[in-house]
């Protein structure tokens, strides 16, 4: 029981929602900001034990059209997806517990 | 219900050391953290001063001091502390998730968070161009405009550190500068230094990167825009020790008082990093309250126990 973390693009995201099913956890995410970092090392560990969700990681800076489109003001930013239907975001570090409830919905 | 040695609440430095320093003294270790490893460490760009590391993103020594936990096999868990009762000798810490945990002896980790302004935008800047270290992320503004909000002690010292780095530094201070007159002397005789005094943050702005804060004058009513690359706040520290107050082991400003051993006044109770009353609060003072905390908690249970 494992998944992987990939890195996508705002476009890849869409083309994701747009198949209307599954699980998406998606990471918006910046490379200077240390909240982010600490919070990829907790999905890390969270992939380890799952294996129904697809975790993605976009990077804040390189997105922006992602950003407008799902409204993302600030990162750390997780927003849980299902059947391409947003479902849950929360905003900076979450504990794994936290992240777990909010995927098992 | 499961039992441990030695609990120790908060994965900062202090505790993540604490942590390594009880396991290689052969206790059961249980390593609690409301949130994630690594304490304030996380919301810190860089640190510098960090004995052999040179330079260190403060999330990355989070997670090295993590790892290093976890290759000595000490349990973590995720859990918000609201209280710690006696039962006998043993400690019984119960968790506002539902849980509780019971520990021979307990070190208490759970550090300071810096009280914060509540203006639009600082959250989306904070760990990035805001900043509550001057020690840690100042030299990123060699050369470049910074603001400090604030006029306490730590205010002005540390405005007079960046003062010595950056281009510019503008103080915003709510009120006047109420640090010791020598050192509010020192940074006003300084030439890159704007001070605005009486002056109530409205908010930071910023599109994709931090731009600077609007202020308004609390005696015109004025409104002022102060450009700069980066912030530091320093409008004071919040010990993070609510669930402890009924241990009678904090003092008048919520801090946990400790001897040199890092006890408090209830036996086997210990604590270490910024919980405690100290007066350099940094990763390497932190690591070194936990190690002597382990040692003290390990020498408490061969005795007691």
């Amino acid at each position: 029981m494992a998944v992987t973390i990939r890195e996508i693009d705002g476009d890849e995201l869409e083309v994701l929602l747009a198949k209307g099913e599954g699980n998406i956890l998606a990471d918006f995410y910046s490379k200077t900001c240390g909240p982010c970092k600490m919070l990829s090392f907790v999905l890390k560990d969270i992939a380890k034990g799952i294996d129904d969700v697809e975790i993605v990681l976009l990077d804040y800076d390189m997105n922006k059209e992602a950003l407008e489109k799902h409204n993302v003001t600030g990162y750390p930013t997780i927003i849980f997806f299902k059947n391409g239907q947003e479902i849950e975001r929360m905003k900076g570090l979450q504990q794994k517990p936290v992240i777990l409830r909010m995927i098992s919905a | 219900m499961e039992e441990y040695d030695v609990a120790i609440i908060g994965a900062g430095p202090a505790g993540m050391t604490a942590a390594i320093y009880a396991a290689r003294a052969n206790l059961q270790v249980l390593l609690l953290d409301k949130l994630a490893p690594g304490g304030q460490i996380v919301n810190t760009a860089e640190i510098q001063n960090y004995t052999g590391m040179g330079t260190i993103e403060g999330a990355e020594l989070a997670i090295k001091m993590f790892e290093h936990t976890q290759e000595l096999g000490i349990t973590f868990d995720y859990g918000t502390i609201t209280d710690i009762q006696s039962e006998g000798k043993v400690k019984k810490l119960i968790c506002e998730e539902g849980h509780s945990y019971r520990a021979k002896a307990v070190i208490i980790a759970t550090g300071t968070k810096p009280r914060m302004l509540g203006v639009p935008n600082e959250t989306k800047f904070a760990g990035t161009s805001i900043s509550w270290c001057a020690i840690c992320d100042g030299p990123h503004y060699k050369n470049k405009k910074v603001i400090v909000v604030g006029g306490g002690n730590s205010a002005v010292e540390e405005s007079i550190f960046l003062a010595g780095l950056a281009e510019e530094v503008t103080i915003v201070t709510m009120l006047d500068l109420t640090a010791d007159p020598s050192a509010c002397d020192k940074l006003r005789a300084m030439k890159n230094v704007k001070i605005y005094e009486y002056h109530d943050i409205i908010e930071f702005f910023g599109t994709e990167k931090f731009e600077g804060l609007r202020a308004k004058s609390s005696k015109t009513g004025e409104e002022i825009t102060v450009k700069a690359d980066g912030a530091f706040e320093y409008i004071g520290l919040q010990p993070t020790a609510d669930a402890f107050k009924s241990l009678g082991i904090l003092n008048d400003f919520g801090y946990i008082e400790t001897d040199a051993f890092m006890a408090t006044k209830a036996a086997g109770i210990y604590g270490a990093g910024d919980i405690i009353s100290k007066h350099l609060r940094q990763v390497v003072t932190a690591c070194s309250d936990g190690a002597i905390a382990a040692q003290s908690a390990a020498k408490y249970i061969e005795k007691t126990f």
